[in-house]
Parts: structure tokens; C-alpha cells; sequence
């Protein structure tokens, strides 16, 4: 028999294809290429927002003008050229739609593609599901049984419409427009995207849930999330990403702010497959998002992440602990395989008294692709008695991958308590053996084995997400054989 | 069942296996004893199927078919069972997920659809019960921070579950205390039938006063060097292997 | 700061009156200089840099080329050799060398002046195999390079077991003129021989000194070298440790490094493990109080297979204290069976304290065993609690258990006499009587 090495797996993993590389055909409309004033006041009539939010647009995008596009994360890419991206671009016919019977059947298809079926998640899973297509909330589901609760679920270009009080009050404010090159962007393009409020004491009954997927050819995705938690409410909010196979690199440069009033909770988790590029590194997403939250007194903020795809990840979810005894969580598996770069992690930024945060990293590294942790844990002069704890594992696969670990840790204040821990290991020979001797293949054994090692991350995944993502870990790692 | 002729094996170019001949037919319990380093794990590794070893001569048969160039996987798949001497960690996969997982693979290449899972419940219920095995032990993660006994005691719990035709129990009694080593006993007598066949492999003759073999064979540099019934492991116990050696001089 | 670096260039002139400019180490230097003209200081906006600002002490006007200011004698600083035991000594006053305080030799080994193996061409082989190999071309190391000129020369060739410790000292004394200096030590450790050093920085005056040190060291083949840095300077002194160690295969290499006093610290410890079965071995104990600043930058290059590094740094720190971890393990796709650890833990005494860790794994390769733990934390309440009932008062309880948590970091120490003279300084810096004599 041949022994089956690292080389093989390699091999497999080359062979590799994405699984949702198909390319839907609907009608778009899109913009020329090239980013200017015109163009930022264009998205801003296009959607015939009020005069103040064409204004905030401008003021970001005269920010973004002065700025360079940073380069400390440990990724090496092309830098996209601004100019040569479409800012919009929308299905033509845009539908005006009470039921999903008047969604086009094309993009339906789409969804089936995806192994999300809306009415299979609307029957089994509960799920309100708001997908953001190029750029263009396509459907809310669920509108009616949210509302019942005062909840507030819809793309943000129809929250601008109709509760502009809300949005103009909390938007850009977590995520400042100056905060970074790339929010900056997003702030003067962002085309449509997710708002949702949970008014005080509502505990949202039901999982909230979008999708997000780049459809067009040389466009780039700008989505705007803003997810606002009054007090004391709670909300589980799901996001999953997909782009079709494509040689070019395709920008996608999202934001999406918490805000978690007193006593209320959210827990936001991604499952995030955009195209990763080929096993050539050729194509793929430029995933450059920028999330994070704000958690006042007795809040809590709890970011899942599971990144499969893209070819360059710049990422880092993180928690604001303002209000006293506030808690963040992070909870992340990256997986990176082929020529995929992936610089990811968290910041915990500790303000209130007594506040805790958790972040547990799982890196997985295989082909010749980098995945990198950076992660900041700051416990401020008067964050009296900060928790924190991290644990940073890496699981590398074959000998032309790496796996690094950046965490910052600043602390100034002396009731602070703080545990860092990171470890990088492989898959045992013997762990195969022992697994093949119990009559699992060695693929097999690698998937069962990852899972194992990401097990702490899955279980903190809302169950119809485990599942999905479980599926997702295999892919991204197995090859093809049997 | 199992006929190993002439089995030459060595690992990083050194010689262990020099030369060893073993029949096991089904309803039979053998025992191999041996002093350390005489081949004996060496031996349940390469009928196993493990990488590290390379077969230099001879043919390992079960049931008349050629093992000796099947991956580990496909041993396991026609009813070859290792109970290992030190069983390896696995963190985060649960036993019941490591099983599942084993007996839906070993399914899956005898174009068996999955075990239903009411089915897996079942008899997960009832061989954990064989084996006095506390339930809540089932959802840990595999081998990881397990004692010696519960370790153990894992392994003939899967061996109860996979059902299988030929099982080799490699130094199973290491690390037992008298209690552990009976339930252990106990499951492996009560798994014993007329259509499976034991490999017991031993360095006391602690284990074989439960387990009653029908056949010893005393294993010295590579070979079998002399086969008894039950009572040659008394002997050994009583005057050691030395006598053995000298015996071969 | 600029002000500073047009002085260092300027003075470059001046500073080549003194020296061979005919030969290849002034080439060097020349290079150095212009590297050191285009890179200029550290700033913050520097990712090494992050967390040490140097902008408080560049103000200072220092002097570039001081004369020894003040005469020493040997009954006044004897205290601050490790005296109790014969050792070498090769000690310098205001970057010039002390014959009166050293104790050189030639005899079979060489333990020397730098400016001694520069002019004499006896040791040029060995200067141009050696010199400048490993340093790196960063800011502060090329600044040092383009004014390398004094410092301790240390050569021992194979099989020799050194008997006695090297100590090498510069003292600083300048009453009326604030100081720079940029000692240069050059210690080169042949096949299977064995080493051991102590270093120590110590100013003699209350006015600003800055020392911006580089020692480039080379640890041969089954070679063992341990150094001891000893850092409890004055509190206007500010130091610039920039260590740079070869090795190669089954060499071992120590350094301890224990910072108890001085304005600004940086330790820039770097090892290469060029070579298989290396073992690296990097320990800290710091404790700081006032504004005092020390920062650890640690790199540790894991190049070829089946080495080790093992580090271990402590630190407290007190009152307005900043202290700086920033430790980085690279294991190279080559570098296969690496073993690499490294444990950072601190404990914050006072509200206005901070510490900044950064500890970094860079990994290439796949069969290896890394792993880092950081905690920041205080002293175990429980801990605490059980000596206040067995009567210790809680100030002295502290103090015991700061101690016993910086004191495991001395079990690595060889000699007996640095050991007993670090047990001591931390206790006293700790405010703990230890009861009896160590």
C-alpha cells in the first residue's frame, strides 16, 4: 500500500474546487467605474437619501482622499486600484416584494446553489433572512413577526427612509468615518446593508440572519451593518458571505457596528466563504471589513467567526467595554489553504470596572497560505479589575504554510488580571494511525481531527450555522477522494 | 482466521521481526508473552498496519486474503481490532463522535448506508453498560486526560462496538488496577465467540487468570520460540523468562 | 533629536582623526554612518519601537567623545564588581580603558580591548571574519558600528574551559558634561570551549549618560557561553543593549538579564541558531519603580532543525514604572522538531504602572512545539492570606511572595557568587529581609 503523506493531502488540497463557483445570470445595474464627489453624490440620489446623509458620505470620502491604505498587517497583495471599481451595482429590476413567491426565480436558484433555501430556512430554522446581493438588499423575510415586537430589521437604505432618527443618531458612531482607510470608504459608497433595532427589554425571538454575495464582475461590495440593542434586549444575529469563482480580485470592504445598551446582549456570527481565489492564488476577495461594538453597563458583545474564504482577510471584530461589568467575547476559526493570507484577531478595549473579555483564536493553516492572529487586549487606568483571557492555537498542515501570532497586550492598571496562552501543533502520525486502525480514512481522520481542535469555536455557533460551518472546515481542508 | 508465515519486520533499517509464524483460528484465544523488546508490540503494529514498520518477508492472511499491503483503515474494515498499548489523545472529538465516526466508516466501505442514530444509541447503551462504562465518560473528549484504566477500558468499549473478527490487546492489563482489570476481562470473555478470535498480549500472567487462552507463545528476539497451553504461563511466571533463554542456548 | 544627530554627524570628522581610516573596518564604519544618517533615531512610529519612546533622553546635549572625567578608585567601585570571586576584568571609564581597574590576559586565551585587536594586525584574521557579522543594520547598531572603537575583546579558541568569569564594566563619571558612549565588545567562542561573563553598565554621576552598546557574539560548535547582564544603574543613566548571538550546531547559549535600575532600558537580544541541536537560553528579572522604563526585545530565530529556546522573563513593576515585553520566536520552513518557549509573567504593584507585552510566534514550519504564555496579573490573595495568618504582616507578605515569584528565574544562574549578589539586590529592591545570608 502507499503510504498516504502530507504531500498527498497537499496534493488533494490542490485539487481542490470551490463549491460555489457558479456565476448567476441577473440583469444589474452598475455604475462606471471610478471613484470621485460625482460618484459618492450618484449612490446617495440613486437611493434618494436625505440631504445630511449625502453629506456624511462626502465628508468620509473627503477624509478617505487623504488617507493611504495601511500595510502593517502580515498580508502581501496587489493594492486595488480605487478607480477601477464599480461603486454600485444592483439587480435592474429591483423588486418591490411582499412574499418570496415575487423574489426572480434566477436568484432563488442562486439561493438553492448555496444550500440556503429560503423557504426551507422560513419552514425549519425560523430564520429572518436579509441577503444583500451586489450590494442590494433583495428580500426581508419575517417583516411582519418582527414587527409585532418593535423590531426593526431591514436594509439600511430603507432605515434611512424610515427611521432616520435612529440611524443618523447611531450610524458612525462605533466606527467612526476617520477611523480607517477602509471604513472610510465604506462610509462615503456604502450601496445597502443590514439595520436592526431591538427595543428595550425585547428579546428577538428568532435568529436574525443575512447573506451577503458579490455577483458582478469588477464590483466592489461596501455593506453597512448597524445592529442597535436597546436595553436589556437580546439579539443573535448571523451573517454569511459567498462571491462566484473569479480571476480577478474582487474588493469587499464592509462595516458593521454593535451597539449593546445596558443589559442587553448580542451576539454576532459570521460564516464568511468568499471566493478564496484558485489553488494558483489567482482571483479571489480582497476582505478588508472593519466590525466592531460598543457595550455600555452590564452589556455583552459576543463575535463568532468562521473564515473559510477570501484570498487576503483583514479583520479584527472587537469590543468596546465601556460600562462597568461589560463583557466581550471573541470566538474565531480561520481556516487558509492554496495562497490565501489571512491576518485576523480582535480588540478588547477595557474601560468600565470589573469587565471581562475571552478571545479564543484557531488557526488553521494548510497549502502555501499565512494566517496570522493580531490581537489587542488594553485594560485601561481605570478599568478596575479587567479579566482577560486568550488562548491562540495554530494547527499547521504541510511545510509551506505559516502561522503567526501578534497579540498586544497594554495594561495599566494593577487589579488587571491577564492570561495569554498560544500553541502550534500538526496532526499526529500517530492520531492518523490510531484513527485508521479504527477503519476512518485518513481524510476522514484530518476533518474529524480539525473539528476536534475547532471545537471550542463551533460550539459557540447557533446550531444551524454549527452545521454549515462544520461542512465549510471539510471543504476548505479535504480533497477529494472517495 | 489469521496466519502470519514467515514474518520478517524491521523499523529505521533495525530488525525485529525475524522470522515469525502464528496461526489463530476463529473461537480461539492466544496469548503471546515475552520478555521486553522480544517484537510484541512490533508484532500487533504491523498486522496493524502502522507505517513506521517495514515488512521485509513473509505474508500476514486473515481469512485467506493477503492483508499485508491494505492501508490501517482497510485491515480495520475486514475485522482487524488493535486495542493499543498507549491510546492517543485526540481534543475536542468526542468518544461517541470517535465511534460514530469509526462504525459509519467501516459501514461506508462495505456499501452499508450509516447506523441510524437510535440504532448507534442502543448499542452504544448497551456496551457501555457491558463494560460498566459511566455515561457522561462518553462525551469526553477521546483519550484526553482519560486515566490508564479509563483509557482502557475505552478501547475494549470500541472493540465492543466495532464487533470485530480478530482483536489484539496490546499490554491491556499495563496500567490497571484489580478492578479495572476484571470489568476489562469480563468484556472481552463476554465479546468472545466461535466466530472471533483474541491476540492477548501480555508481559504477566495476571490477565490470562480472566482471560483463559487456549494457547501461549512465548515471543524471544523476533520468533515464537515455544507455544504451550494455559499452564506454560504459569511457568513463566513462576521461573521467569530467563529460563527461556537458556533453554535456547 | 535632530539636534543630536547633526552633532553624532558632524563629529564623525573628529572622531576619524583618532583612527585607521585605512582599512576595511573603517569601511564598515563609513557605511554604518550613512545608514545611520538615512535611518536616524528610533521613533514610536517604529512597529520595534512601539512602546519606548527615546524622545526624553535624545534632548540631552551630549558629550560624543568625553575625556575620563573623574579618577576612580578602586576602593569606590569596587562594589560594583563581582569581587568576592577571581575573575577577569576588563573595564572601561567613559568609553576609555581602565589598565589600573582590569585585568587582562593573553595566555592561551585573549581578553582584551577592541581597540588593541582593530590596530594590531596579529588579530585581523579574526576581526574580519567576526566583526560586524552578525550585528544588524538597524538605527542604533549602525550608529554604534560607524563609532565602534573601544570595548572588550574576547577570544578563546577550542577545548579551552575558561576557570573564571569575564567581567566586563564601564563606568561612567563626567560631573560637568553629559555623556555618550558606544562600547563595542566583540566575543568570539571556538569549537567546545566555555565561557562565562558579566556585564555591567554603571554610572558614578548624577548627570545623563546614555550608553548605546553593541556585543556581537559567537558561540562555535558544541561551544557553551553564559552571560549575566547586571543593570541596576544610576537612576539619570540610560542604556541601549543591543546583543547579537551566532551558534552554531550543539552550542548552548545563556543570557540573563536583570534590570533593576537606570532611566530608560532597552535590551536588544537577538539569537541565530545557525546550526542543529542549539539550545537558547533567554531569562529576565525586572523591577522597576519612580518613572523608570525597560524594555525586552527579544528575538530568537529558530533556523535549522532540532533546536530549543526557552525564555522566561519576570517582571514588577512599581509606582509610574512602564515595562515592555516584546518577544519574538521565527521558526524557518527548514526548521523542522523546534522547540521553542517562552513564558512572560508581571505583576503591576502600583494604579499608575503599565506594562505592554507583545509576545509573537512566526511560524514556517510544521513539526514543532511552540508555545508562549503571557499573564499580567497581581500576587495570590490565598497566598497572601495564609502568611497573615501564620503572623507575617501583609507588606512583608507581599515582598516574600514578589520575591519568591521573581526568584525562580535564578535557578539557571550558575555562579554562585552572581546568584547570592541578584538575590540580594532583588530583595533589597523588594524591601524584603531575607533573615539570613544567601
Amino acid at each position: 500500500m502507499s503510504k498516504y503523506t502530507e504531500d498527498d493531502l497537499e496534493l488533494e488540497l490542490k485539487t481542490k474546487e470551490y463549491e460555489y463557483g457558479f456565476y448567476t445570470d441577473i440583469e444589474s445595474e452598475t455604475f462606471a467605474k471610478g471613484l470621485n464627489e460625482d460618484v459618492v453624490r450618484a449612490i446617495s440620489k440613486k437611493k434618494n437619501e436625505p440631504e445630511w446623509m449625502t453629506e456624511w458620505r462626502l465628508e468620509a470620502f473627503r477624509v478617505w482622499e487623504k488617507m493611504t491604505e495601511p500595510d502593517w498587517a502580515n498580508v502581501k497583495y496587489p493594492k486595488p486600484n480605487f478607480q477601477e471599481i464599480a461603486y454600485y451595482s444592483a439587480p435592474k429590476k429591483k423588486p418591490k416584494l411582499n412574499s418570496l413567491d415575487e423574489v426572480d426565480p434566477d436568484l432563488l436558484e442562486t439561493f438553492k446553489k448555496l444550500g440556503i433555501s429560503i423557504d426551507e430556512q422560513k419552514k425549519l430554522a425560523n430564520v429572518a433572512v436579509d441577503i444583500v446581493m451586489d450590494s442590494v438588499s433583495v428580500a426581508t423575510t419575517f417583516k411582519k413577526t418582527l414587527g409585532e415586537k418593535g423590531i426593526i430589521f431591514m436594509p439600511i437604505s430603507e432605515a434611512i427612509q424610515e427611521h432616520p432618527e435612529l440611524v443618523k443618531k447611531y450610524l458612525g458612531t462605533v466606527v467612526p468615518t476617520t477611523d480607517n482607510f477602509y471604513a472610510a470608504l465604506n462610509s462615503a459608497v456604502f450601496s445597502d446593508g443590514s439595520f436592526c433595532y431591538i427595543p428595550k427589554g425585547v428579546k428577538c425571538p428568532m435568529e436574525l440572519s443575512t447573506y451577503f454575495r458579490i455577483n458582478e464582475g469588477g464590483t466592489g461590495q461596501f455593506e453597512r451593518t448597524l445592529v442597535v440593542a436597546d436595553k436589556g434586549s437580546y439579539v443573535s444575529y448571523l451573517e454569511g458571505c459567498t462571491a462566484p469563482q473569479r480571476d480577478e480580485n474582487q474588493l469587499h470592504a464592509a462595516v458593521v457596528e454593535l451597539i449593546a445598551m445596558d443589559d442587553a446582549e448580542i451576539k454576532y456570527s459570521t460564516v464568511q466563504n468568499w471566493f478564496p481565489g484558485d489553488e494558483n492564488g489567482k482571483g479571489g476577495v480582497f476582505n478588508f471589513v472593519t466590525k466592531r461594538g460598543l457595550c455600555e453597563t452590564n452589556a455583552k458583545i459576543s463575535w463568532t467567526q468562521v473564515e473559510t474564504g477570501s484570498a487576503v482577510t483583514w479583520k479584527y471584530p472587537s469590543c468596546i467595554l465601556k460600562g462597568n461589568n461589560s463583557v466581550g467575547e471573541f470566538y474565531s476559526i480561520a481556516v487558509t489553504n492554496h495562497y490565501q493570507q489571512a491576518d485576523t484577531g480582535t480588540k478588547m478595549i477595557h474601560l468600565g470596572k470589573n469587565t471581562k473579555s475571552t478571545i479564543i483564536s484557531k488557526g488553521i493553516s494548510a497549502g502555501k497560505s499565512q494566517n496570522s492572529y493580531r490581537g489587542l487586549v488594553q485594560i485601561n487606568s481605570r478599568a478596575e479589575n479587567a479579566r482577560n483571557f486568550s488562548q491562540c492555537d495554530s494547527l499547521l498542515m504541510g511545510n509551506a504554510c505559516g502561522a503567526h501570532t501578534f497579540p498586544y497586550i497594554e495594561v495599566k492598571n494593577k487589579s488587571a488580571q491577564i492570561e495569554h496562552e498560544a500553541t502550534t501543533s500538526k496532526i499526529g502520525e500517530d492520531q492518523l494511525f490510531y484513527c485508521n486502525q479504527r477503519g476512518i480514512d485518513t481524510e476522514k481522520a484530518i476533518a474529524l481531527i480539525v473539528n476536534g481542535f475547532s471545537k471550542e469555536v463551533l460550539n459557540k455557533l447557533p446550531m444551524e450555522f454549527a452545521v454549515e460551518a462544520q461542512k465549510l472546515l471539510e471543504i476548505s481542508l479535504e480533497g477529494s477522494v472517495g | 482466521m489469521l496466519k502470519i508465515n514467515n514474518l520478517h519486520a524491521s523499523i529505521e533499517e533495525k530488525s525485529i521481526l525475524k522470522g515469525l509464524n502464528l496461526e489463530v483460528k476463529a473461537g480461539e484465544v492466544h496469548a503471546i508473552m515475552g520478555p521486553n523488546g522480544a517484537g510484541k508490540s512490533t508484532m500487533a503494529n504491523v498486522i496493524a498496519g502502522k507505517e513506521e514498520y517495514e515488512v521485509t518477508d513473509g505474508v500476514i492472511e486473515l481469512n485467506g486474503e493477503d492483508i499485508s499491503e491494505l492501508a490501517p483503515e482497510e485491515r480495520a474494515h475486514n475485522g482487524v481490532f488493535l486495542s493499543f498499548q498507549y491510546p492517543v489523545e485526540i481534543p475536542g472529538v468526542s468518544v461517541t463522535n470517535f465511534i460514530k465516526t469509526a462504525i459509519n466508516e467501516t459501514r461506508k466501505a462495505k456499501g452499508l448506508e450509516d447506523m441510524p442514530a437510535k440504532d448507534m444509541l442502543k448499542m452504544i447503551r448497551e456496551k457501555s453498560e457491558l463494560l460498566e462504562i459511566d455515561r457522561k465518560f462518553l462525551s469526553r473528549s477521546l483519550n484526553e486526560g482519560f486515566s490508564g484504566g479509563e483509557k482502557k477500558r475505552n478501547e475494549i468499549f470500541q472493540m465492543a462496538m466495532l464487533e470485530p473478527k480478530l482483536a489484539i490487546l496490546d499490554e491491556t492489563d499495563s496500567g490497571l488496577d484489580i478492578d479495572a482489570l476484571r470489568i476489562v476481562a469480563n468484556g472481552v470473555n463476554k465479546l468472545k465467540s466461535k466466530d472471533n478470535a483474541v491476540v492477548v498480549i501480555t508481559h504477566y500472567q495476571r490477565l490470562l487468570d480472566y482471560i483463559v487462552p487456549d494457547f501461549v507463545h512465548v515471543l524471544h528476539d523476533g520468533k515464537i520460540v515455544k507455544t504451550g497451553d494455559a499452564s506454560l504461563a504459569l511457568e513463566l511466571e513462576a521461573k521467569g523468562y530467563d529460563w527461556i533463554k537458556k533453554e535456547l542456548v | 533629536m535632530e539636534l543630536l544627530k547633526d552633532k553624532i554627524l558632524s563629529s564623525y570628522v573628529a572622531f576619524e582623526n583618532d583612527i585607521n581610516i585605512n582599512s576595511d573596518v573603517h569601511d564598515i564604519r563609513t557605511e554604518a554612518l550613512e545608514n545611520f544618517e538615512k535611518l536616524g533615531f528610533p521613533t514610536k512610529k517604529l512597529e520595534a519601537w512601539k512602546y519606548t519612546s527615546l524622545n526624553s533622553i535624545l534632548k540631552e546635549d551630549y558629550s560624543i567623545f568625553p575625556n575620563k572625567c573623574t579618577a576612580v578608585e578602586l576602593a569606590d567601585v569596587k562594589k560594583y564588581f563581582i569581587h568576592d570571586i577571581d575573575t577577569y576584568k576588563v573595564v572601561f571609564i567613559d568609553g576609555k580603558y581602565s589598565p589600573f581597574l582590569s585585568e587582562t590576559t593573553h595566555d592561551t586565551i585573549d581578553v582584551c580591548l577592541m581597540s588593541a585587536a582593530f590596530a594590531k594586525p596579529k588579530y585581523k584574521p579574526v576581526i574580519e571574519k567576526y566583526f560586524n557579522k552578525v550585528a544588524n543594520q538597524d538605527n542604533l547598531t549602525s550608529l554604534n558600528t560607524a563609532f565602534a572603537k573601544e570595548g572588550a575583546y574576547i577570544h578563546i579558541p577550542r577545548n579551552v574551559e575558561v576557570e573564571k568569569p569575564i567581567q566586563i564594566i564601564n563606568f561612567s563619571t563626567c560631573a560637568d558634561i553629559t555623556t555618550m558612549v558606544q562600547p563595542r565588545n566583540l566575543i568570539v567562542v571556538e569549537e567546545n570551549a566555555h565561557v562565562q561573563i558579566i556585564e555591567r553598565h554603571q554610572s558614578l554621576t548624577s548627570n545623563a549618560v546614555l550608553s548605546n552598546v553593541v556585543t556581537e557574539i559567537f558561540v562555535d560548535k558544541s561551544a557553551t557561553v553564559d552571560v549575566y547582564k547586571i543593570q541596576n544603574d544610576d537612576i539619570n543613566a540610560s542604556l541601549v543593549d543591543n546583543t547579537y548571538i551566532n551558534q552554531k550546531s550543539n552550542s548552548v547559549a545563556s543570557v540573563h538579564t536583570f534590570s533593576f535600575g537606570g532611566n530608560i532600558t532597552r535590551n536588544n537580544l537577538n539569537f541565530y541558531q545557525n546550526g542543529e541541536h542549539i539550545d537558547s537560553i533567554l531569562k529576565g528579572v525586572t523591577i522597576i519603580e519612580g518613572k523608570q522604563h525597560v524594555d525586552h526585545h527579544t528575538l530568537v530565530d529558530h533556523i535549522e532543525p532540532n533546536c530549543e529556546s526557552h525564555q522566561d522573563y519576570k517582571g514588577i513593576y512599581d509606582e509610574r514604572s512602564t515595562g515592555v515585553f516584546n518577544g519574538k520566536v521565527i521558526v524557518n520552513k527548514e526548521a523542522q522538531k523546534t522547540n521553542a518557549y517562552q513564558q512572560n509573567n508581571n505583576v503591576l504593584v502600583s494604579d499608575k504602572a503599565t506594562i505592554n507585552a507583545k509576545p509573537q510566534l512566526e511560524i514556517f514550519a510544521d513539526d514543532v512545539k511552540c508555545s508562549h504564555g503571557c499573564t499580567i496579573g497581581q500576587l495570590d490573595d490565598d497566598a497572601l492570606f495564609y502568611m497573615q495568618q501564620r503572623g507575617i504582616p501583609q507588606k512583608e507578605g507581599k515582598g516574600l511572595l514578589m520575591f519568591a515569584f521573581a526568584n525562580t528565574v535564578l535557578e539557571s544562574v550558575k555562579i554562585p557568587e552572581v546568584k547570592s549578589r541578584i538575590t540580594k539586590l532583588i530583595a533589597e529592591k523588594l524591601n524584603v529581609n531575607i533573615g539570613f545570608d544567601l
